[in-house]
């Protein structure tokens, strides 16, 4: 009986597995198909890729998503870090449960709220819609995760090692450099990564705040998907999981980098 | 002869609040060059905190810290001469075992042959000499310990700090680093100051012990001093097992409990002075009941190994806990003896000034 | 002197942080708020609100929106939690969460795009409706093809903190139950699912929230035969330009938002499995 009740498990696990997949695998399979529709594979092309690399426009666009994902996260990580080791300081109870709330807020709330607030804010200020704009904006809702994945490790980190060190002879800068932040890596790289993802995958704050002249990738799917099939897009698609999978990897890694760590700082602390 | 060496560390009048909360009330401690003492106390008693404001790593709310006769209040932790080996070792993770204990010496900028060769001496010393390659997490709980030991010894310190370095360690492996502890300091010739709550630990190895409780130092003093002549209740009772019994000083040399009076070792007190009575366990001896200075009767007893832990009670109702190598019947009388100079009289809330000196005054007469 | 300076540096690299939190946290939301009050030329008015709850279009659209939310977020629960529960008795469950967690990582709009050409007249769907002998269907701009997309987008940030409170159940109260002489099913009504209850909702909240805003779904995939809250805001801020009544529309977001948030406890939407926005 329960060999067979396990066969029916895994046979449903399998089931989601292929329903979550397939449509990605679709789409890159089509990708490399002749003729203009996703309905029947026509033969093998290069043709999509050859047009795509051959769409200026669009490679601008994705040289312009690229730098704004890159810049945005790194400036998000600066900024976030920063927080998180002062928000880590505050002595206070509230003062700490408060700057935590605030830092959420843009974690719940919905892109279309974020989206329309800023263009709001932007326009208050007279910020001209842009590249400028949209930049804010990543780093903005990029900042919050970036806190989150780097608070724990400040937080994990014992009282003692700092003491250790200032005892060893180190100064206060010295305290950052050598060992608050060698020690708290691992989070400040996965708030990078985090912050790298989210900037790639946004569409609906972009989309808001953008104005005419600026586009990102997800912005020019979208318009290009209205207009119906056009399988460049499925070549883009293509390129883009490549990335993803690159993505994917980095972050595995990372993770296991910091695991290891944290291995090691839980077994010292125990033992 | 030792009041005349200038201490290496002094606290005075040392007093540290939080709030209304206060840590520390009016420390005063000297430490001498090259002798291993320990701050012993139930935690929470302020122990640690003394041993933080000599690091450096909190400040005083009045009094003044003092290195080689300098007052260091405002010397921050970097520049003090005192290196600390702390509770959970704070080995840098991302570090391995040279890098933890190249770290002072690199942040010092010491040329790195010279680096080189410290740490290894260093490692050596406390018995790692090969494992300068290994990362924190693949070594053990007690090796861990020694790298922290190492790290700080590196630096060549006048005072080495030790924040409950052994209580984290199983009960075998602490024996044995206490052995090491001991035996390093000797070599080294360092001053140790020592933090735990664990009193045999500060028996085996220190050169003085300071009670600590509530943020007050209670008695300062030799093993041998604080085990054999507890100032009061709470060292009695914190420092091996006691039994501690109400009595009556009827003149001095005489002292009455439990209804009969015995001749003992003490003086200086007031004639008929309420006073409390420590016997130790071991210095009890049991005879037959005819025989006994005090007739108790068994109420239970339990094999401790080396010796049976045997709990009687007298007739005024106070429990006596004898250790005796042979069993005893429970439910019968037995005789208990002891020697005047096994009796120790307390004075109830005898400062420690005044215990000295009472103290000296019978012990020279 | 010393704590003095040790405050002074410790505000000098907070003030970027806080920054932040007042000008893109605080001051965004409080614009939002005080557009709300300006009609479409600028003059200070309550009108749309009262324009919202006098009309049967907003209020319809806004419950609309909320029983969609309901019916994606249903279907997501129903597909994702015997998937956690599954996943969890798997030889290797970290390597099966990492397989369901990777489509996240593949931008949304490919993932809505790819099944427009599923869902197209002459797709692959429909081949398949032909193939086991039915007629073809219009799909594709239809309430079911935007259920069905959300759902699957959704799934991963239903799955994660689902199994999350599984994989954290002590397996003794499994078993103390059986002891107990429970059934399967007694176990799994009475014991598993009120101690996984926290991970359902944190995973209700997860999508729940996003499926009342999402609008690009409702137009690249719905065919605007769903509105929801979502696209009406979008609508009004970008294509008629009455800020006024789509930040009317965004406070009432917010305050479903904080209604929700409040029946399933707490803030802790998509932190984990860290992915899209």
């Amino acid at each position: 009986m329960s060999i067979r009740n396990f066969k029916w498990r895994n046979l449903y696990l399998w089931f989601v597995f292929i329903v979550l997949y397939a449509p990605i695998i679709f789409l890159i399979v089509y990708s490399f198909s002749k003729g203009e529709t996703m309905n029947n594979f026509h033969g093998f092309t290069w043709a999509h890729y050859q047009d795509l690399f051959a769409d200026s426009r669009l490679i601008a666009i994705f040289l312009d998503t690229l730098l704004v994902a890159l810049l945005s996260s790194i400036l998000a990580t600066i900024v976030g870090t920063l927080g998180a080791l002062g928000i880590s300081q505050t002595t206070r109870a509230i003062t700490k449960n408060t700057l935590l709330s605030l830092n959420n807020i843009l974690m719940v709330s919905p892109d279309v709220i974020i989206g329309a607030s800023f263009l709001i804010f932007f326009t208050a200020l007279k910020i001209p819609l842009g590249f400028g704009s949209v930049l804010l904006s990543h780093i903005a809702f990029s900042i919050p995760i970036v806190v989150l994945m780097v608070l724990p490790k400040v937080q994990e980190m014992s009282r003692s090692l700092l003491d250790a060190a200032a005892d060893l002879g180190a100064n206060s800068w010295q305290l950052l450099s050598q060992v608050t932040i060698p020690y708290i890596m691992p989070g400040i790289l996965s708030g990078f990564f985090m912050a790298l993802t989210y900037s790639l995958d946004d569409f609906a704050v972009t989309f808001f705040v953008t104005g005419n002249g600026f586009s990102t990738l997800s912005v020019e799917i979208y318009s290009r998907a209205r207009q119906g099939i056009n399988l460049e897009i499925n070549a883009l698609s293509g390129l883009m999981f490549l990335m993803a999978l690159i993505l994917v990897i980095g972050y595995y890694f990372i993770n296991q980098y910091s695991s290891r760590h944290r291995h090691a700082s839980t077994r010292g602390r125990r033992k | 002869m030792a009041a005349n060496i200038q201490p290496i560390v002094r606290l005075k009048n040392v007093c540290k609040s939080y709030g209304d909360h206060q840590i520390l009330k009016n420390i005063n401690l000297e430490l001498e060059a090259g002798k291993f003492y320990t701050l012993l106390g139930p935690s929470g008693c302020g122990k640690t905190t003394i041993l933080r404001t000599i690091a450096g790593f909190t400040d005083v709310t009045a009094g003044d810290v003092e290195f080689d006769g300098q007052v260091v209040n405002d010397l921050p932790a970097n520049q003090r001469q005192v290196n600390t080996v702390f509770q959970d070792y704070a080995l840098f993770p991302h570090l391995n075992v040279a890098e933890n204990v190249a770290f002072g010496l690199k942040l010092n900028k010491v040329p790195k042959a010279e680096i080189d060769k410290r740490v290894a001496e260093a490692l050596a010393m406390v018995q790692l000499a090969d494992f300068g390659d290994r990362e924190i997490s693949e070594i053990s709980g007690g090796q861990q310990q020694r790298v922290a030991i190492a790290r700080a010894l590196v630096m060549r310190p006048k005072v080495l700090l030790l924040d409950e370095p052994l209580s984290a360690l199983d009960a075998k492996l602490r024996k044995d680093m206490q052995y090491e502890l001991r035996e390093l300091q000797q070599s080294l010739g360092i001053t140790f100051l020592f933090v735990t709550h664990d009193q045999e630990e500060a028996l085996a190895m220190s050169d003085e012990i300071f009670v600590m409780r509530e943020g007050e130092i209670l008695q300062g003093g030799s093993p041998v001093d604080i085990y054999d002549e507890p100032i009061n209740h709470f060292v009695a009772n914190f420092i091996g097992e006691s039994n501690i019994i109400p009595g009556k000083m009827i003149q001095d040399f005489e002292v009455e409990f439990v209804g009969k009076s015995f001749e003992c070792a003490d003086a200086g007190m007031r004639p008929n002075e309420a006073i409390e009575v420590v016997l130790r366990p071991e210095d009890l001896d049991i005879v037959a009941a005819a025989q006994g200075k005090l007739v108790v009767t068994v109420d239970s007893q339990l094999f401790r190994g080396n010796y049976f832990e045997i709990v009687a009670y007298d007739t005024d109702g106070n429990e006596w806990l004898v250790h005796s190598t042979n069993p005893a019947d429970e439910g019968e009388p037995i005789g208990l003896t002891f020697d005047p100079q096994d009796i120790h009289v307390m004075r109830l809330n005898e400062t420690e000034a005044a215990f000295d000196a009472r103290l000296e005054k019978y012990e020279d007469d | 002197m010393q704590r003095k300076q040790r405050l002074s540096r410790q505000t000098a690299y907070f003030i970027p942080y806080v920054l932040w939190i007042g000008l893109f946290v605080i001051a965004p939301v409080i614009l939002l708020v005080y557009q709300s009050f300006f009609d479409i030329n600028g003059h200070f008015t309550l009108g749309n609100y009262q324009t919202y709850f006098s009309s049967n279009t907003y209020l319809m659209m806004t419950l609309n929106s909320v029983w969609y939310a309901f019916l994606i977020t249903l279907a997501t629960l129903v597909i994702s939690y015997p998937t956690a529960y599954v996943l969890n008795a798997t030889k290797h469950p970290q390597l099966w969460l990492l397989l369901i967690i990777m489509p996240t990582w593949i931008n949304l709009l490919l993932k809505a795009y790819a099944f427009i050409g599923i869902f197209s007249q002459a797709g692959i769907a429909n081949q398949f409706l032909q193939f086991i002998g039915l007629a073809p269907q219009q799909i594709l701009f239809t309430k079911f093809s935007f259920i069905f997309v959300a759902a699957y987008i959704q799934i991963p940030f239903m799955v994660l903190p689902i199994y999350n409170s599984i994989s954290e159940l002590n397996p003794s109260y499994v078993n103390a139950s059986k002891d107990l002489g429970a059934t399967s099913w007694q176990t799994f009504s009475k014991v598993i699912f009120p101690l996984t209850l926290p991970g359902v909702k944190a995973g209700v909240q997860a999508v729940f929230i996003p499926s009342l805003s999402l609008f690009m779904l409702t137009r690249l995939i719905g065919g605007n035969k769903v509105i929801t809250l979502g696209t009406a805001i979008e609508e009004h801020f970008l294509t008629t330009m009455n800020w006024g009544m789509g930040s009317t529309i965004g406070v009432i977001l917010i305050i479903a938002m904080v209604i929700i948030m409040s029946l399933t406890g707490g803030s802790k939407r998509r932190t984990k499995r860290g992915l899209t926005k």
